[in-house]
């Protein structure tokens, strides 16, 4: 009897035939610390060897310019980049967010998120003695602006979620 | 994406892998009540995690899941004669019990005793709401029998089915907590099949097909919600739990009974997809109970005689491009169930998750993964047991509700999501 095709190409033999080659480019993904808590565990995933993600472990304003505020991200080496470029410049953000802290600069990175079209992620880290009302309240603020939000326990996690995206 | 080796780790199952030892922390789904309908009844062939058994009822109904093969000459005593309380094999007439115990062996003087010395591998096997359930783990560990509310609600609040679906376990239950793919592949179904048209609910999800989904660790593993709009000012969520290591829900729709999914190795490359209907507070209707029968909702129907879906990989799934390009379909594979395991299937035997591409809104999926890996792990070096062994982390539910904008589902929904006697699910 002749198989189907469907019957035919679902075999793991024939799983060997798939083409080997790289089907992405690698992609820019910016992780943001939202607040001190988190920019302790920006800090430690960063060290791991990642495939050009780039880390920052806090923003900072600058309106005394003009109405518009400026705002500049931190890096772990001490030097600051223009939250703009970087948004412009990613295919994905991640924020991280420590649960109860001030996570409202969030506003301003989704702002410019939607401007140019990229998606946000949020991440929620309890520390072991946050309340309910702590994480909640984190919750509410990050929920208008990000596309996913998601409460993980430790820094496994975040490392694990930035190996699947290829981070 | 996963690297290789952990790829390897959470889609092998057979004895001795770390995801193995996790699922045999468990009580598994196995047989229907159905396939050993009767004492003395014709036993059954089954594997499940890659380990060939048999099972049986014997004529006092105790039921026995035992090694296939005869310990004699290793026949398979799936053509053995279920009689007088036991197995027996047909080639030399060894006979052996509900427990493994070889309980005569012809050839031999009763009074020498060589019956007793031989024993088959067995495993517990109890029923529970229409299902035959297995433990396969160490003894010491078995855990509480079975408390889904699916298989504790009276026999006519629930139907179950089973099929074949001819890939690893892993990429069919990640179907199950992939809720954003309902608004493409399942489109067409919303309001046409029995099971699912009619419900509020559904206009949101068809107005909105870009979900934003918010994922919260759980006791027994994740929630995952999935959010669209609802009417100004208001959300309608859609929340899907996941208890380790394979057990899905869907929310409801309407008061349509709810359903859930539970997704069994048989072996690394095929799996049995369990499908469930229930109704917490009232009887099926006759009409509810014969679109299951007849495949509809998240049922299939089958090869005749056997548990294998009618549309399956040797007919191409029963592909209908004009169905498919009319739009009656998104896929052009007609019925909910067929429609994701012909996916799921498509994508190999056990898919390569080397080369994915996953977005931050695969966020559930990535969870989960990191949960299995993480409990396999900890089973493995340091004998921790997995989250959802204790009744808790059985007693859940799926939910569907509209929610103020300022409100958490898992805070506004608690009461919601936990499975609770004579109370209705939560639906829209």
């Amino acid at each position: 009897m002749l198989l189907s095709e469907s019957a035919r190409v679902t075999t793991a033999q024939e799983a060997k035939f798939r083409i080997q080659y790289p089907n992405s480019k690698p992609r820019a993904v910016k992780v943001i610390a939202l607040d001190t808590q988190s920019a302790k565990l920006v800090d430690e995933v960063s060290t791991l060897p990642w495939n050009g993600a780039a880390f920052f472990k806090s923003l900072s304003f600058d309106a005394a310019k003009g109405t518009n505020v400026k705002a500049w991200l931190n890096d772990l080496a001490g030097h600051t980049a223009d939250l703009a470029t970087e948004v412009a410049n990613a295919d994905c953000v991640v924020v991280i967010s420590g649960a109860g802290q001030d996570a409202h600069s969030v506003s301003l990175i989704a702002e410019l998120c939607t401007q140019h079209h990229k998606t946000l992620v949020a991440l929620v880290v309890p520390q072991d003695a946050a309340r309910d009302d702590e994480i909640d309240a984190s919750l509410r603020i990050l929920r208008p602006h990000a596309k996913m939000l998601v409460i993980a326990h430790g820094r496994d996690y975040i490392e694990a979620m930035l190996t699947a995206l290829r981070a | 994406m996963l690297k290789k080796e952990q790829n390897e780790l959470v889609t092998q199952t057979g004895p001795g892998t770390p995801m193995g030892d996790l699922f045999r922390c468990y009580w598994l789904p196995i047989l229907l009540s159905e396939e050993l309908p009767e004492n003395d009844c014709p036993p059954v062939r089954v594997k499940v995690m890659s380990e060939r058994l048999v099972a049986f009822r014997d004529s006092e109904g105790k039921l026995g899941l035992i090694d296939e093969f005869c310990a004699h000459r290793g026949v398979s005593l799936w053509f053995g004669r279920n009689e007088e309380c036991g197995l027996r094999c047909p080639y030399h007439g060894w006979k052996f019990d509900t427990t493994g115990q070889c309980v005569e062996v012809p050839s031999e003087p009763v009074e020498s005793g060589y019956a007793k010395k031989i024993k088959l591998k067995s495993y517990p096997l109890i029923e529970k709401g229409g299902v035959l359930w297995t433990y396969m783990g160490p003894p010491e560990r078995q855990p509480v029998e079975p408390e889904w509310e699916f298989c504790t609600v009276p026999l006519n609040q629930s139907f179950t089915s089973k099929r074949l679906q001819e890939c690893n376990w892993l990429q069919a239950m990640e179907g199950g907590i992939d809720s954003s793919h309902v608004s493409f592949l399942h489109r067409g179904d919303l309001n046409n099949d029995p099971l699912f048209k009619g419900a509020a609910g559904n206009k949101y999800n068809l107005a909105d097909s870009k979900p934003v989904f918010e994922v919260v660790d759980a006791p027994g593993g994740l929630y995952i919600g999935a959010r669209r709009n609802a009417e100004e000012g208001s959300y309608y969520w859609r929340i899907t739990p996941w208890v380790m290591p394979c057990f899905t829900m869907v929310p409801p729709r309407g008061d349509h009974p709810i359903h859930g999914h539970f997704w069994v190795p048989i072996d690394d490359e095929t799996c049995t997809a369990w499908s469930f209907d229930y109704h917490p507070v009232r009887a099926l209707s006759d009409n509810e109970r014969n679109a299951m029968k007849d495949g509809k909702g998240i049922h299939v129907k089958y090869v005749p005689g056997t548990y294998r879906p009618l549309a399956n990989k040797d007919n191409d799934y029963l592909m209908d491009r004009a169905a498919q390009k009319a739009g009656k379909t998104f896929s052009g594979v007609e019925g909910i169930g067929m429609q994701d395991a012909s996916l799921q299937e498509s994508m190999g035997p056990i898919c390569d998750r080397t080369k994915e591409n996953l977005v931050g809104t695969d966020n559930g999926i990535i969870m989960a993964r990191h949960r299995l890996m993480r409990a396999a792990k900890a089973l493995r070096d340091k004998g921790e047991l997995p989250p959802g062994l204790t009744v808790d982390h059985m007693k859940v539910r799926s939910a569907a509700v509209i929610l103020p904008p300022d409100q958490h589902y898992k805070d506004a929904a608690k009461e919601a999501l936990i499975a609770k006697e004579g109370v209705r699910q939560a639906s829209v």
